[in-house]
């Protein structure tokens, strides 16, 4: 509410500034070119003897300039605060999810702990209880880990990792983890096409991004997950096709997804968790490997497919390829050393 | 383990967090109660269309219809349904607006399932004390007000409204006990059946919503006055 409130007088005091800047300039031609006549038709008539010069055109049009950079200026301080605003609140947002995200298996383990301790609790439920438990601390771990992983990415101390890979083969290992890590049936992903071609990734980074997909594709299926995985290959690049028969997603939508803290929230979501990371992290992930990501759906309910492209080794991108190579054999030396 | 007088009173668990969900579940039919759990706010409301619940555990983020839209679909068909809010939202802001949607008690995220349990455990017993005393004292008049405390409908002048069960409970409380002074701790314990040290200031906002509605001006109360340091205080006896 108080945000609001001030994102209204901000405005407010922006559209009074310019009102004022505007009202001046406004004035300012009408002084000159009223002094202007005036020079002009009576300065001669009454003292034609005195040389006066008529006002000066270098200070009437700097002034101008001046004030116009001042308005300009003005307009690129308002629009950058709004900007900030604006990322102060999803901020808050994120803030307010990832609270949610580690009260809840913090909840979760503490509640067991406490009943193990307190009850006496058949040994087949205790194997169940401690299983939640895991489960749980994992949740935790995963969320940290992401947290510090994307801090770590935009502070560029990214650990290179970088091999040359067989794409399908690399591509239909990941996914086989993928499944297995959050216990779909493999009877749910299908995977099909051919990509026969080399490619230079970070084996675990690209492993985040599949888990992250799949993740998603689970969250925002209201009944249960279909993943059709399509690979495909040109002469430059190559191409993953990651599709869901979800919720879908609103065209608005399509590039918010990838921004920073950035949540959809709508009362057709089947699932509240997140924390507006992880996709940003994909695209982050995918944009080091010289490769973009979009998203396509046809709306909602219609499910969403998003499609990657990433270069074909020693096809595209061949100089920066090649400094990833570069950086992952100078790490491993570094290690090797230590 | 002492013996649970609420054994099989029927429960409506209403969260999404499968793992939490599943212990909770286990610890309360551990304690004799029949659970039904609900993953999402439309499913908690197809529960409460076709069975009867002696109280609701209601999560706040769901997903479909959040808590609070929850608490106050149900607050307006069933009156004197318990409802006690379990998140991990600490803000006062949602405090407030948890308990003004209807909801009786909050607990947040993480907390301690003997602290649950008692909670669980006081709102019932409430919840019987309610009933009882009812029987005794249905209808209370005080200057403009008039207060039916069985269908917790209330006129203030020509203005009608509805209190919730906690709201009637507090006031009942109040009354029964005309011109002496009650202390927050006394009505924490007697009247939300909880520790006192764990907090206050929910009886503060429920005073508040009291006074709103039954005070001719409610920033200077003339029925349920503030004692300072001391607690409050119900008289309806005009001052001289």
């Amino acid at each position: 509410m108080k945000k609001s409130h001030s994102l209204f007088y901000i405005i407010l005091a922006f559209i009074f500034a310019q009102i004022a800047w505007m009202g001046l300039l406004g004035l300012w031609i009408y002084w000159y070119v009223s002094n202007n006549i005036i020079f002009e038709q009576v300065g001669d008539k009454l003292s034609p003897q005195i040389m006066i010069d008529s006002p000066n055109v270098f200070v009437f049009v700097g002034g101008i300039i001046l004030i116009a950079s001042i308005a300009v200026a003005f307009f690129f301080f308002f629009r950058n605060l709004t900007v900030q605003m604006k990322l102060t609140n999803l901020y808050d947002n994120f803030i307010a999810n990832v609270t949610h995200e580690l009260k809840s298996p913090l909840s979760s383990i503490q509640l067991y702990l406490e009943t193990l301790e307190t009850k006496e609790v058949l040994p087949e439920k205790r194997k169940e209880f401690l299983e939640m438990m895991m489960r749980d601390s994992n949740r935790l771990k995963k969320l940290i880990d992401s947290i510090l992983e994307i801090s770590r990415l935009e502070q560029k101390g990214i650990s290179y990792n970088y091999h040359i890979y067989q794409a399908d083969e690399i591509i239909g290992r990941l996914i086989k983890e993928s499944i297995e890590q959050f216990r779909i049936p493999p009877s749910a992903v299908k995977i099909e096409g051919r990509a026969m071609c080399a490619c230079v990734i970070d084996k675990d980074a690209m492993q985040i991004v599949l888990d992250n997909l799949t993740d998603n594709a689970i969250k925002y299926s209201a009944k249960q997950v279909e993943i059709s995985l399509k690979l495909s290959s040109n002469q430059k690049r190559w191409m993953i096709e990651f599709a869901d028969r979800g919720i879908g997603l609103e065209p608005k939508n399509h590039k918010k997804i990838f921004h920073k803290f950035q949540r959809i929230t709508s009362k057709n979501i089947p699932n509240v968790k997140g924390t507006g990371l992880g996709l940003y992290w994909v695209k982050e992930i995918i944009k080091l490997h010289g490769g973009k990501i979009s998203v396509q759906s046809e709306g909602i309910n219609q499910g969403t497919c998003f499609k990657i492209e990433l270069p074909i080794y020693q096809t595209s991108k061949k100089y920066y390829i090649k400094s990833l190579l570069r950086q992952t054999a100078k790490n491993q030396k570094l290690l090797e050393k230590n | 383990m002492e013996k649970n007088p609420f054994k099989g009173s029927k429960i409506l668990l209403v969260e999404d967090e499968e793992t939490l969900a599943i212990g909770l579940q286990y610890n309360l039919s551990d304690e004799g109660f029949i659970v039904d759990l609900a993953k999402d706010g439309k499913e908690a409301l197809k529960f409460l269309e076709s069975n009867v619940y002696d109280l609701i555990i209601l999560d706040l983020m769901l997903p479909y219809l959040d808590g609070f839209e929850v608490a106050e679909r149900v607050r307006s068909r069933l009156l004197q349904m318990p409802i006690l809010m379990l998140t991990a939202r600490t803000a006062i802001e949602d405090r407030i607006k948890g308990l003004q949607l209807g909801a009786d008690d909050y607990l947040t995220k993480p907390f301690h399932l003997q602290e649950l349990l008692l909670r669980v455990k006081g709102m019932l017993k409430r919840k019987m004390w309610y009933k009882t005393s009812t029987e005794i004292l249905s209808v209370f008049r005080f200057g403009k007000n008039v207060v039916n405390f069985e269908n917790l409908n209330c006129t203030s002048g020509s203005k009608k409204f509805v209190l919730t069960p906690h709201e009637a409970m507090l006031l009942k409380y109040l009354i029964e006990r005309k011109g002496k002074i009650v202390s927050r701790k006394e009505l924490l314990e007697n009247v939300w059946q909880i520790s006192s040290e764990i907090e206050t200031r929910t009886i503060d906002i429920f005073i508040s919503r009291l006074r709103k509605y039954f005070e001719p001006d409610h920033n200077s109360p003339v029925y349920i006055k503030s004692i300072r340091s001391a607690g409050y205080s119900f008289n309806d006896e005009k001052e001289k």
